[in-house]
């Protein structure tokens, strides 16, 4: 293990005093991430709007009018739906919540909410603060439609009116609270008529509280928080097929310029060589990961939201881009044509994979191609790791194809590198 | 110490080295001559073990395995191709190399120290090698190649390319080499080293040993005669006393021992004005045995 340790060892200080490749392996991915999260970061008006599901179960004149309010806000993309597509689609993580009008929405809402408001939001836990960001969206325009129903004379009047008649023929009063609320209404009346509609401003009526309950997600397709949510993960992508040109060229360059012959003259076999070459990719590649992450984090919130997943995702990255690289060092016998043919593999693994265009933007064909790429899984496991709030368990499906990909490339590598040597 | 018996190799139809057998003894330098593409470096490359011979055997050790890691470590082998980090100082090549081997610690540090005095670079251990002359990273190669002190050198065309302080540096770190009974294969297109430095010589060429012998049964077997040409200061009194052709005060003799010749004519009282002495050398040699000189 020592000599495998020394022969990665060395790799390290080569690429260290390679200032052309380490750009390539480090400085590169940081500008990528930076420039396009800025990028994209200048081009948006604000936070992205909140997925949700809405369901009247009112199905009044009221609620159908304010489900067609919220449904035209720019805050929301929302969907009308019946409940239970609605539980479903929070529970496949496609909205972020649902928002039911229940049934008497209608007969509360002229007046201020007493006690519990007949809405329920029903969210994913693990989505607090857009939970937190809808209600205060729903009291808004809750409290609006109140205001704009009090403010207007004559359906103050005309519910007024209604009122008093109510009171005089309500039984379970006795004739002096009768007398105290007829008298109450008319007074209230006679201010209304005589008011203008400015005077009428609510501006400081309190309301009830909207119940919210949790619906336990089944898979996650959460938004990022950030344009840098999605630049790292894919500068982390470049940074990996940085490290994978760069140590499969030096595999060529020990070929090429006869250290290679050294190498296998010593009393080591070819496993300590390729060892020592895999070591050496490996840990530059969970060395630019941390690199960028930290850069990301700490200088552009990027909010890593499972540290274990990210380790691993990083981990099988690191391990599949190994295997690539053993497999892009026998692409050619020469480092012209390694580079080449290398720079072109990558090329198309980065495309496909949304090292260039974001996966999730992608056309649906292209996404379909997409799952042949180890790059897309790369991106994917980070981004589970990062914003997508992915659970150990739905972390093992990239992970899993990541690390198979990482040990079919290596060894097929290694094999036809073995013979090309003999 | 080293038998080769009957090794044979080609590449794609052509052959490299057409049943080549030999035998090398401890502590002896023994030189591979012939041109460029004669099949010295495929030769080698079978007896250390990096290339698969199609056909024959090689014995170093009384073992038939130059791939073995424990008769690895006897060997250092020194490549044409300049086999070193260009990006690491002479010191970290030769650390480097030497944990290869499985030196380590204050061994490590001390053979480092020998190599680099070795080779002349103890004030440049610490620079980059790229920023070395032709010369050094040549010593560089070579240092790197008995960091671990092996018993068997095998050195492929050592002083390619190199200046002339160089390549006596290299001749006189392989003489000591020699002195402290190293057993050394060289490979050389050049004569003037194998007749410098080896004991034995195998005149290769288009894959074949022609003759395998030391230098001077070599050129006794093939060289010719040498020949002395001079211009005397006055015409001999007695021209047939001179063993050879005589026109005025111009002298041509053919003999085989000319230095003898010459010191023979010197005592007769001959006074010359010039003289060039032509002596069979190994390129006589080879262009007696296979009609072209060494370098066409």
């Amino acid at each position: 293990m020592r000599k495998v340790i020394t022969l990665a060892a060395k790799d390290l200080l080569l690429l260290w005093r390679d200032k052309f490749g380490l750009f390539w392996v480090a400085v590169f991915p940081l500008l990528f991430a930076v420039f396009f999260g800025s990028i994209f970061s200048m081009g948006s008006k604000g936070p992205s709007a909140i997925s949700i599901a809405l369901v009247d179960q009112d199905s009044t004149q009221e609620s159908q009018a304010f489900v067609e309010k919220l449904s035209t806000m720019k805050e929301l993309d929302a969907k009308i739906v019946g409940f239970e597509d609605a539980k479903n689609m929070v529970r496949k993580g496609r909205v972020a919540a649902y928002v039911v009008v229940e049934e008497g929405y209608s007969a509360n809402s002229d007046f201020i909410f007493a006690g519990e408001v007949p809405i329920k939001i029903g969210s994913d836990p693990s989505r607090k603060a857009e939970s937190a960001y809808l209600q205060g969206i729903l009291m808004k325009t809750m409290y609006e439609g109140f205001q704009e129903r009090m403010s207007n004379p004559v359906k103050m009047t005309e519910k007024l009116d209604e009122m008093t008649e109510s009171m005089k023929s309500a039984v379970d009063l006795t004739d002096g609270q009768r007398k105290t609320l007829v008298d109450l209404f008319s007074g209230l009346r006679d201010f209304v008529v005589a008011a203008d509609a400015e005077s009428l401003d609510m501006a400081d009526a309190g309301m009830g509280e909207i119940k919210v309950e949790t619906v336990e997600r089944e898979t996650t397709s959460a938004r990022p928080r950030s344009y840098y949510d999605i630049s790292f993960p894919q500068s982390v992508l470049w940074g990996l097929i940085g490290c994978a040109a760069s140590f499969a060229l030096s595999i060529v360059y020990e070929r090429s310029r006869g250290t290679l012959i050294r190498l296998r003259l010593a009393p080591i076999s070819r496993v300590h060589i390729l060892a020592g070459k895999g070591l050496a990719c490996f840990i530059s590649c969970v060395g630019v990961i941390i690199l960028l992450m930290l850069f990301g984090g700490l200088i552009f919130g990027v909010n890593i939201s499972n540290t274990l997943n990210l380790a691993l995702a990083a981990a099988a990255s690191a391990f599949c881009f190994v295997g690539i690289m053993m497999l892009l060092s026998i692409l050619g016998k020469t480092e012209r044509s390694v580079a080449g043919a290398g720079w072109s593999v990558l090329m198309i693994i980065a495309m496909l994979g949304g090292g260039m265009v974001p996966a999730m933007v992608m056309p649906s064909w292209m996404k379909t191609l997409s799952h042949l790429s180890p790059a897309k899984w790369a991106v994917y496991s980070l981004e589970g790791a990062i914003w997508r709030g992915y659970t150990l368990s739905e972390m093992m499906q990239p992970i899993g194809i990541l690390v198979g990909i990482g040990i079919l490339s290596f060894s097929l590598g290694a094999f036809i590198w073995s013979r090309m040597e003999a | 110490m080293i038998r080769v018996e009957n090794l044979r190799k080609s590449f794609n139809g052509t052959v490299a080295v057409d049943g080549i057998s030999l035998e090398v003894n401890a502590s002896e330098t023994f030189g591979l001559l012939g041109p460029n593409g004669a099949g010295k470096t495929t030769t080698v490359n079978m007896i250390i073990g990096l290339l698969k011979p199609d056909s024959g055997k090689v014995v170093i050790n009384g073992t038939g395995d130059p791939t073995n890691p424990q008769i690895r470590l006897d060997i250092g082998n020194c490549p044409q191709s300049l086999s070193i980090y260009e990006d690491m100082s002479a010191e970290e090549n030769l650390r480097f190399f030497g944990k290869m081997y499985g030196l380590k610690g204050m061994e490590l540090s001390k053979k480092v120290d020998w190599a680099l005095e070795f080779a002349g670079l103890t004030d440049r251990r610490s620079d980059l090698s790229r920023d070395y002359s032709g010369g050094m990273k040549r010593r560089l190669n070579l240092v790197a190649a008995m960091i671990h002190d092996p018993t068997v050198l095998i050195l492929d065309e050592p002083t390619v390319g190199v200046d002339p302080q160089s390549r006596n540096l290299i001749f006189e770190g392989i003489e000591a080499m020699k002195r402290e009974g190293k057993t050394v294969i060289y490979t050389t297109h050049y004569m003037e080293e194998a007749e410098r430095l080896c004991d034995r010589v195998a005149i290769i060429d288009h894959g074949v040993i022609l003759d395998l012998d030391t230098v001077e049964s070599l050129i006794e077997k093939h060289g010719g005669v040498s020949v002395i040409e001079g211009d005397l200061i006055s015409p001999p009194d007695n021209p047939e006393t001179v063993p050879g052709m005589v026109e005025g005060t111009k002298v041509r003799i053919e003999t085989d021992r000319p230095m003898e010749e010459f010191a023979a004519l010197s005592g007769k009282g001959l006074k010359f004005s010039s003289v060039r002495i032509d002596k069979a050398d190994l390129e006589a040699v080879f262009l007696n045995l296979t009609g072209r000189r060494l370098r066409d």
